[in-house]
Protein backbone atom coordinates (compact mmCIF):
# COMPACT_ATOMS: atom_id res chain seq x y z
CA UNK A 1 0.00 0.00 0.00
CA UNK A 2 1.49 3.56 -1.03
CA UNK A 3 2.26 5.52 2.38
CA UNK A 4 1.42 9.01 1.29
CA UNK A 5 0.94 10.60 4.57
CA UNK A 6 2.44 9.90 7.83
CA UNK A 7 1.08 10.30 11.63
CA UNK A 8 3.27 13.18 12.23
CA UNK A 9 1.57 14.92 9.61
CA UNK A 10 -1.78 14.39 11.32
CA UNK A 11 -0.63 15.39 14.11
CA UNK A 12 1.14 19.17 12.84
CA UNK A 13 -1.99 19.23 10.80
CA UNK A 14 -4.31 18.60 13.80
CA UNK A 15 -2.68 21.42 15.37
CA UNK A 16 -2.37 23.54 12.74
CA UNK A 17 -6.00 24.10 12.36
CA UNK A 18 -7.40 24.81 15.61
CA UNK A 19 -4.97 27.47 15.96
CA UNK A 20 -7.52 30.03 14.95
CA UNK A 21 -10.34 28.87 16.99
CA UNK A 22 -7.79 28.90 20.08
CA UNK A 23 -6.96 31.92 19.44
CA UNK A 24 -10.04 33.82 18.30
CA UNK A 25 -12.94 31.44 20.00
CA UNK A 26 -11.90 29.67 23.39
CA UNK A 27 -10.91 32.85 25.26
CA UNK A 28 -13.92 34.75 24.83
CA UNK A 29 -16.02 31.79 24.94
CA UNK A 30 -14.92 30.47 28.02
CA UNK A 31 -14.31 34.20 29.52
CA UNK A 32 -18.09 34.82 29.02
CA UNK A 33 -19.23 31.34 30.97
CA UNK A 34 -16.32 30.90 33.35
CA UNK A 35 -15.39 34.28 34.16
CA UNK A 36 -11.60 34.44 35.57
CA UNK A 37 -11.89 30.99 36.40
CA UNK A 38 -12.03 30.33 32.73
CA UNK A 39 -8.32 29.32 32.11
CA UNK A 40 -9.18 25.58 34.17
CA UNK A 41 -11.87 25.01 31.56
CA UNK A 42 -8.68 23.58 29.16
CA UNK A 43 -7.40 21.09 32.45
CA UNK A 44 -11.47 19.53 32.49
CA UNK A 45 -11.38 18.92 28.47
CA UNK A 46 -8.58 16.70 29.32
CA UNK A 47 -11.66 14.33 30.24
CA UNK A 48 -12.90 14.53 26.84
CA UNK A 49 -9.60 15.24 24.58
CA UNK A 50 -7.82 12.09 26.05
CA UNK A 51 -10.36 9.79 25.87
CA UNK A 52 -11.03 10.47 21.89
CA UNK A 53 -7.48 9.90 21.28
CA UNK A 54 -7.49 6.51 22.81
CA UNK A 55 -10.22 6.16 20.65
CA UNK A 56 -8.68 7.63 17.74
CA UNK A 57 -5.26 5.46 18.41
CA UNK A 58 -7.03 2.24 19.14
CA UNK A 59 -9.03 2.55 15.76
CA UNK A 60 -6.18 3.12 13.47
CA UNK A 61 -4.43 0.18 15.71
CA UNK A 62 -7.70 -1.98 15.43
CA UNK A 63 -8.01 -1.38 11.44
CA UNK A 64 -4.62 -1.23 10.13
CA UNK A 65 -5.10 0.73 6.08
CA UNK A 66 -8.54 1.30 6.86
CA UNK A 67 -10.21 4.74 6.27
CA UNK A 68 -13.31 6.18 8.68
CA UNK A 69 -15.70 5.08 5.91
CA UNK A 70 -14.14 1.62 5.27
CA UNK A 71 -13.83 1.07 9.48
CA UNK A 72 -17.32 1.76 9.48
CA UNK A 73 -18.49 -0.40 6.57
CA UNK A 74 -16.91 -2.91 8.75
CA UNK A 75 -18.59 -2.26 11.95
CA UNK A 76 -22.10 -1.06 10.66
CA UNK A 77 -22.84 -2.47 7.36
CA UNK A 78 -23.40 -0.26 3.65
CA UNK A 79 -26.93 1.49 4.56
CA UNK A 80 -26.22 2.60 8.15
CA UNK A 81 -22.01 3.47 6.64
CA UNK A 82 -23.51 6.13 4.21
CA UNK A 83 -26.07 7.45 6.16
CA UNK A 84 -23.53 9.16 8.82
CA UNK A 85 -20.87 9.57 6.00
CA UNK A 86 -24.01 11.56 4.09
CA UNK A 87 -24.18 13.19 7.94
CA UNK A 88 -20.68 14.20 8.22
CA UNK A 89 -20.79 15.76 4.58
CA UNK A 90 -23.46 17.98 5.89
CA UNK A 91 -21.81 19.10 9.25
CA UNK A 92 -18.12 19.50 6.92
CA UNK A 93 -19.87 21.68 4.62
CA UNK A 94 -21.91 23.92 7.09
CA UNK A 95 -18.25 23.72 9.09
CA UNK A 96 -16.23 24.92 5.64
CA UNK A 97 -19.33 27.72 5.35
CA UNK A 98 -18.76 28.66 9.01
CA UNK A 99 -14.86 28.54 8.45
CA UNK A 100 -14.66 30.75 5.56
CA UNK A 101 -17.31 33.29 6.89
CA UNK A 102 -14.88 33.82 10.33
CA UNK A 103 -11.45 34.47 7.45
CA UNK A 104 -13.08 36.84 5.38
CA UNK A 105 -14.61 38.94 8.69
CA UNK A 106 -11.42 38.46 10.95
CA UNK A 107 -9.78 39.89 7.87
CA UNK A 108 -12.07 42.69 7.73
CA UNK A 109 -11.67 43.12 11.37
CA UNK A 110 -8.20 43.15 11.75
CA UNK A 111 -6.31 44.30 8.55
CA UNK A 112 -9.00 45.30 5.69
CA UNK A 113 -11.56 47.27 7.23
CA UNK A 114 -12.65 48.82 4.25
CA UNK A 115 -12.89 45.61 1.87
CA UNK A 116 -15.91 43.71 0.99
CA UNK A 117 -16.44 40.63 1.75
CA UNK A 118 -16.41 39.22 -1.85
CA UNK A 119 -13.08 39.95 -2.55
CA UNK A 120 -11.34 37.89 0.14
CA UNK A 121 -13.81 35.20 -1.16
CA UNK A 122 -12.50 35.27 -4.44
CA UNK A 123 -9.49 35.79 -3.38
CA UNK A 124 -9.82 32.40 -1.08
CA UNK A 125 -11.55 30.42 -3.26
CA UNK A 126 -7.91 30.83 -5.90
CA UNK A 127 -5.91 30.46 -3.39
CA UNK A 128 -7.19 27.08 -2.40
CA UNK A 129 -8.04 25.83 -5.72
CA UNK A 130 -4.39 26.68 -6.71
CA UNK A 131 -3.16 24.51 -3.44
CA UNK A 132 -5.80 21.84 -3.69
CA UNK A 133 -4.25 21.21 -7.50
CA UNK A 134 -1.24 20.49 -6.35
CA UNK A 135 -2.42 17.22 -4.27
CA UNK A 136 -2.96 16.59 -0.69
CA UNK A 137 0.65 16.66 0.21
CA UNK A 138 1.11 20.49 -0.42
CA UNK A 139 -0.98 21.17 2.41
CA UNK A 140 0.29 19.01 4.61
CA UNK A 141 3.90 19.24 4.04
CA UNK A 142 2.83 23.29 4.27
CA UNK A 143 1.85 22.85 8.63
CA UNK A 144 4.79 20.21 8.70
CA UNK A 145 7.69 23.77 7.74
CA UNK A 146 5.79 26.14 9.38
CA UNK A 147 4.46 24.99 12.58
CA UNK A 148 7.50 24.79 14.58
CA UNK A 149 8.24 28.82 13.41
CA UNK A 150 4.43 29.23 14.69
CA UNK A 151 5.15 27.55 18.04
CA UNK A 152 8.39 29.35 18.62
CA UNK A 153 5.97 32.86 18.19
CA UNK A 154 3.68 31.34 20.67
CA UNK A 155 6.38 30.81 23.22
CA UNK A 156 7.88 34.35 23.03
CA UNK A 157 4.45 35.62 23.12
CA UNK A 158 3.64 33.31 26.40
CA UNK A 159 6.96 34.62 27.90
CA UNK A 160 6.66 38.38 27.20
CA UNK A 161 3.16 38.34 28.51
CA UNK A 162 4.19 36.52 31.58
CA UNK A 163 4.96 40.54 33.19
CA UNK A 164 1.80 41.81 32.13
CA UNK A 165 -0.70 39.30 33.83
CA UNK A 166 -2.24 41.05 36.29
CA UNK A 167 -3.13 38.61 39.29
CA UNK A 168 -5.89 40.01 40.27
CA UNK A 169 -7.68 39.04 37.30
CA UNK A 170 -6.89 35.46 37.80
CA UNK A 171 -7.08 34.64 41.21
CA UNK A 172 -8.89 33.75 43.84
CA UNK A 173 -10.35 30.50 41.90
CA UNK A 174 -13.70 29.96 44.02
CA UNK A 175 -15.17 26.11 44.04
CA UNK A 176 -17.96 28.06 43.26
CA UNK A 177 -17.02 28.68 40.06
CA UNK A 178 -15.77 25.24 39.05
CA UNK A 179 -19.24 23.87 38.22
CA UNK A 180 -18.51 26.44 35.40
CA UNK A 181 -15.49 26.10 34.30
CA UNK A 182 -16.02 22.37 33.64
CA UNK A 183 -19.55 23.44 31.73
CA UNK A 184 -17.08 25.69 29.60
CA UNK A 185 -14.95 23.04 28.73
CA UNK A 186 -17.21 21.95 26.09
CA UNK A 187 -15.84 25.21 23.93
CA UNK A 188 -12.67 23.60 24.15
CA UNK A 189 -13.74 19.82 23.63
CA UNK A 190 -14.94 20.98 20.57
CA UNK A 191 -11.88 22.11 19.15
CA UNK A 192 -10.12 19.69 20.56
CA UNK A 193 -12.40 17.27 19.04
CA UNK A 194 -10.45 17.72 15.71
CA UNK A 195 -8.40 14.63 16.21
CA UNK A 196 -10.68 12.56 14.53
CA UNK A 197 -9.66 14.11 10.71
CA UNK A 198 -6.71 11.38 11.49
CA UNK A 199 -9.62 8.73 10.92
CA UNK A 200 -10.15 11.00 7.80
CA UNK A 201 -6.59 10.07 6.58
CA UNK A 202 -6.12 7.07 7.89
CA UNK A 203 -5.93 4.74 4.52
CA UNK A 204 -3.05 6.82 3.60
CA UNK A 205 -0.46 5.78 6.45
CA UNK A 206 0.16 2.29 4.88
CA UNK A 207 -0.72 -1.08 6.30
CA UNK A 208 1.04 -0.91 9.66
CA UNK A 209 2.40 2.25 12.20
CA UNK A 210 4.10 2.28 15.26
CA UNK A 211 3.44 2.99 18.63
CA UNK A 212 6.01 6.31 17.99
CA UNK A 213 3.88 7.01 15.58
CA UNK A 214 0.84 7.11 17.31
CA UNK A 215 2.66 8.86 20.15
CA UNK A 216 2.96 11.71 17.60
CA UNK A 217 -0.84 12.19 18.34
CA UNK A 218 -0.51 11.91 22.02
CA UNK A 219 1.86 14.80 21.69
CA UNK A 220 -0.13 17.07 19.24
CA UNK A 221 -2.76 16.50 21.84
CA UNK A 222 -0.49 17.65 24.96
CA UNK A 223 0.47 20.74 22.45
CA UNK A 224 -3.27 21.51 21.89
CA UNK A 225 -4.00 21.74 25.39
CA UNK A 226 -0.82 24.02 26.26
CA UNK A 227 -1.76 26.16 24.00
CA UNK A 228 -5.40 26.14 25.29
CA UNK A 229 -3.79 26.64 28.46
CA UNK A 230 -2.14 29.60 28.23
CA UNK A 231 -3.11 30.96 25.26
CA UNK A 232 -6.69 31.81 28.05
CA UNK A 233 -4.49 32.34 30.49
CA UNK A 234 -2.99 34.99 29.14
CA UNK A 235 -5.74 36.77 27.64
CA UNK A 236 -7.90 36.85 30.90
CA UNK A 237 -4.54 37.91 32.67
CA UNK A 238 -3.69 40.67 30.37
CA UNK A 239 -7.63 41.46 29.62
CA UNK A 240 -9.44 40.80 32.12
CA UNK A 241 -12.21 38.40 32.22
CA UNK A 242 -15.51 40.85 31.77
CA UNK A 243 -13.66 42.62 28.52
CA UNK A 244 -12.33 39.07 27.36
CA UNK A 245 -15.66 37.76 26.93
CA UNK A 246 -17.61 41.14 24.56
CA UNK A 247 -14.44 41.53 22.65
CA UNK A 248 -14.49 39.63 18.78
CA UNK A 249 -10.74 38.41 18.87
CA UNK A 250 -9.19 38.99 22.89
CA UNK A 251 -5.86 37.56 21.94
CA UNK A 252 -5.34 40.13 19.09
CA UNK A 253 -5.98 42.41 22.28
CA UNK A 254 -3.83 40.48 24.57
CA UNK A 255 -0.90 40.92 22.18
CA UNK A 256 -1.02 44.56 21.37
CA UNK A 257 0.56 45.37 24.86
CA UNK A 258 3.26 43.15 24.28
CA UNK A 259 6.66 43.72 23.02
CA UNK A 260 9.98 41.50 23.40
CA UNK A 261 12.77 43.47 24.99
CA UNK A 262 11.52 47.11 23.65
CA UNK A 263 13.21 45.54 20.61
CA UNK A 264 9.91 44.02 18.28
CA UNK A 265 6.83 45.44 19.37
CA UNK A 266 3.02 44.75 17.24
CA UNK A 267 3.14 41.12 17.59
CA UNK A 268 -0.59 41.01 16.72
CA UNK A 269 0.07 41.39 13.18
CA UNK A 270 2.08 37.79 13.72
CA UNK A 271 -1.30 36.92 15.63
CA UNK A 272 -3.63 37.56 12.87
CA UNK A 273 -1.47 35.96 10.43
CA UNK A 274 -1.16 32.61 12.09
CA UNK A 275 -4.96 33.11 12.72
CA UNK A 276 -5.15 33.44 8.34
CA UNK A 277 -2.77 31.29 7.89
CA UNK A 278 -4.57 28.15 10.05
CA UNK A 279 -7.95 29.15 8.90
CA UNK A 280 -6.82 28.74 5.21
CA UNK A 281 -5.47 25.16 6.22
CA UNK A 282 -8.09 24.58 7.43
CA UNK A 283 -10.23 25.44 4.48
CA UNK A 284 -8.17 23.39 2.40
CA UNK A 285 -8.24 20.20 4.61
CA UNK A 286 -12.07 20.64 4.46
CA UNK A 287 -12.85 20.65 1.01
CA UNK A 288 -10.08 17.44 0.73
CA UNK A 289 -12.89 15.66 3.30
CA UNK A 290 -15.56 17.06 2.01
CA UNK A 291 -14.80 15.76 -1.95
CA UNK A 292 -13.85 12.32 -0.45
CA UNK A 293 -16.77 12.17 1.24
CA UNK A 294 -18.40 12.42 -1.97
CA UNK A 295 -16.20 9.79 -3.58
CA UNK A 296 -17.11 7.23 -0.36
CA UNK A 297 -20.96 8.26 -0.55
CA UNK A 298 -21.45 7.84 -4.39
CA UNK A 299 -18.48 5.27 -5.42
CA UNK A 300 -17.09 8.03 -7.73
CA UNK A 301 -13.79 7.38 -9.89
CA UNK A 302 -13.18 11.10 -10.39
CA UNK A 303 -13.28 13.53 -7.85
CA UNK A 304 -11.80 16.69 -9.96
CA UNK A 305 -15.38 17.20 -11.00
CA UNK A 306 -16.98 18.47 -7.71
CA UNK A 307 -14.30 21.12 -6.62
CA UNK A 308 -16.97 23.33 -9.30
CA UNK A 309 -20.37 23.18 -8.32
CA UNK A 310 -19.08 22.74 -4.14
CA UNK A 311 -16.79 26.14 -4.87
CA UNK A 312 -20.52 27.98 -5.56
CA UNK A 313 -22.69 26.15 -3.35
CA UNK A 314 -20.21 27.19 -0.04
CA UNK A 315 -20.26 30.75 -1.58
CA UNK A 316 -23.59 31.37 -1.50
CA UNK A 317 -23.76 29.54 1.68
CA UNK A 318 -21.07 31.86 3.64
CA UNK A 319 -23.79 34.74 3.00
CA UNK A 320 -26.31 32.33 3.96
CA UNK A 321 -24.81 31.58 7.51
CA UNK A 322 -24.19 34.32 8.89
CA UNK A 323 -23.23 38.69 8.10
CA UNK A 324 -22.45 39.68 11.33
CA UNK A 325 -19.29 38.84 14.40
CA UNK A 326 -22.60 38.56 16.67
CA UNK A 327 -24.25 36.61 14.35
CA UNK A 328 -21.44 33.87 13.87
CA UNK A 329 -20.72 33.89 17.80
CA UNK A 330 -24.25 33.25 18.40
CA UNK A 331 -24.11 30.23 15.86
CA UNK A 332 -21.22 28.86 16.88
CA UNK A 333 -21.68 28.60 20.53
CA UNK A 334 -25.47 27.39 19.97
CA UNK A 335 -25.09 24.79 17.60
CA UNK A 336 -21.83 24.46 15.94
CA UNK A 337 -19.95 23.60 19.24
CA UNK A 338 -22.99 21.06 19.60
CA UNK A 339 -22.88 19.56 16.17
CA UNK A 340 -19.04 19.04 17.02
CA UNK A 341 -20.01 16.76 20.35
CA UNK A 342 -21.88 14.75 18.04
CA UNK A 343 -19.80 14.20 14.74
CA UNK A 344 -16.57 14.45 16.56
CA UNK A 345 -17.15 11.85 20.06
CA UNK A 346 -20.32 10.53 19.72
CA UNK A 347 -20.13 8.46 16.31
CA UNK A 348 -16.91 7.63 17.28
CA UNK A 349 -17.50 6.02 20.38
CA UNK A 350 -20.74 4.55 18.45
CA UNK A 351 -17.94 2.70 16.38
CA UNK A 352 -15.92 1.44 19.30
CA UNK A 353 -19.00 0.32 20.91
CA UNK A 354 -20.37 -1.65 18.21
CA UNK A 355 -16.63 -2.99 17.10
CA UNK A 356 -16.57 -4.56 20.30
CA UNK A 357 -18.95 -6.96 19.71
CA UNK A 358 -17.25 -7.92 16.76
CA UNK A 359 -13.78 -7.95 18.25
CA UNK A 360 -13.32 -11.40 17.62
CA UNK A 361 -13.74 -11.90 14.10
CA UNK A 362 -12.09 -8.14 13.12
CA UNK A 363 -9.03 -9.48 14.67
CA UNK A 364 -9.21 -12.69 12.55
CA UNK A 365 -9.38 -10.43 9.26
CA UNK A 366 -6.34 -8.32 10.62
CA UNK B 1 -21.06 37.00 -9.00
CA UNK B 2 -23.47 33.88 -10.67
CA UNK B 3 -22.85 34.60 -14.11
CA UNK B 4 -19.64 34.17 -13.63
CA UNK B 5 -19.96 31.08 -11.99
CA UNK B 6 -22.55 30.09 -14.70
CA UNK B 7 -19.23 30.26 -16.74
CA UNK B 8 -17.42 28.21 -14.79
CA UNK B 9 -19.63 25.68 -14.49
CA UNK B 10 -20.23 25.84 -19.07
CA UNK B 11 -16.45 25.81 -19.00
CA UNK B 12 -15.61 23.04 -16.42
CA UNK B 13 -18.66 20.85 -18.09
CA UNK B 14 -16.78 21.50 -21.53
CA UNK B 15 -13.06 21.07 -20.45
CA UNK B 16 -14.34 17.36 -18.88
CA UNK B 17 -16.32 16.25 -21.20
CA UNK B 18 -15.49 12.86 -21.18
CA UNK B 19 -14.88 12.36 -17.90
CA UNK B 20 -18.17 13.74 -17.06
CA UNK B 21 -19.74 11.58 -19.51
CA UNK B 22 -18.04 8.00 -18.84
CA UNK B 23 -20.11 7.42 -15.67
CA UNK B 24 -23.85 8.66 -15.53
CA UNK B 25 -23.66 9.18 -11.71
CA UNK B 26 -20.60 11.82 -12.50
CA UNK B 27 -22.82 13.78 -15.03
CA UNK B 28 -25.88 13.29 -12.20
CA UNK B 29 -23.84 14.77 -9.08
CA UNK B 30 -22.37 17.28 -11.26
CA UNK B 31 -25.59 18.62 -12.54
CA UNK B 32 -27.29 18.36 -9.28
CA UNK B 33 -24.81 20.31 -6.87
CA UNK B 34 -24.75 22.91 -10.02
CA UNK B 35 -28.44 23.16 -9.93
CA UNK B 36 -28.24 23.61 -5.93
CA UNK B 37 -25.26 26.30 -5.89
CA UNK B 38 -27.08 28.26 -8.79
CA UNK B 39 -30.24 28.53 -7.24
CA UNK B 40 -28.61 29.15 -3.90
CA UNK B 41 -26.94 32.16 -6.22
CA UNK B 42 -30.11 33.04 -7.62
CA UNK B 43 -32.20 33.54 -4.70
CA UNK B 44 -29.47 35.45 -2.92
CA UNK B 45 -28.94 37.85 -5.67
CA UNK B 46 -32.75 38.20 -6.23
CA UNK B 47 -32.70 39.01 -2.42
CA UNK B 48 -29.24 39.66 -0.96
CA UNK B 49 -30.76 41.30 2.55
CA UNK B 50 -32.84 37.99 3.19
CA UNK B 51 -32.31 36.99 7.34
CA UNK B 52 -29.25 34.67 7.57
CA UNK B 53 -29.63 31.29 9.44
CA UNK B 54 -28.06 32.61 12.56
CA UNK B 55 -30.38 35.92 12.57
CA UNK B 56 -33.38 33.48 12.15
CA UNK B 57 -32.43 31.35 15.28
CA UNK B 58 -31.81 34.15 16.88
CA UNK B 59 -35.25 35.58 16.42
CA UNK B 60 -36.78 32.39 17.08
CA UNK B 61 -34.69 31.48 19.91
CA UNK B 62 -35.16 34.57 21.84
Amino acid sequence: MNKELSLRQISYIYVFISLSSIVRQIPSALAAEAGRSAYISPLWSIVAIVPLTFIVVGLIKLFPGLNLYEIMLQVFGTLLTKIMILAYLLWFILLLATKINIYTQTLQFTLMPQTRNNFFLITLIFLVAHVLQRGLKTVFRFSEFTLGIILFAFIIIFICSINKIREDYLLPVSTFYLVDTARAAVNVVAVGGNIIIALFFSDKLGISTTKMQRGRLWISVGIFLFLTFFTTLSTIGINGASLTAILPFPFYNTVKGISFFDIFERFEVVVTLISMLSDFIAICILFIIIIRCFEWLFNLKEKGLLYGPLIIIVFYLTYYISSTQFEFEFLYRNVIIYLNIVFQYFIPMLIVLFSLFQINKIKKQY
Amino acid sequence: MIYIFLAFLVLIMIKKKNQLLSAKRNLILFLILSCIGLSMGFIYELNPNMPTIAQTLINYMK
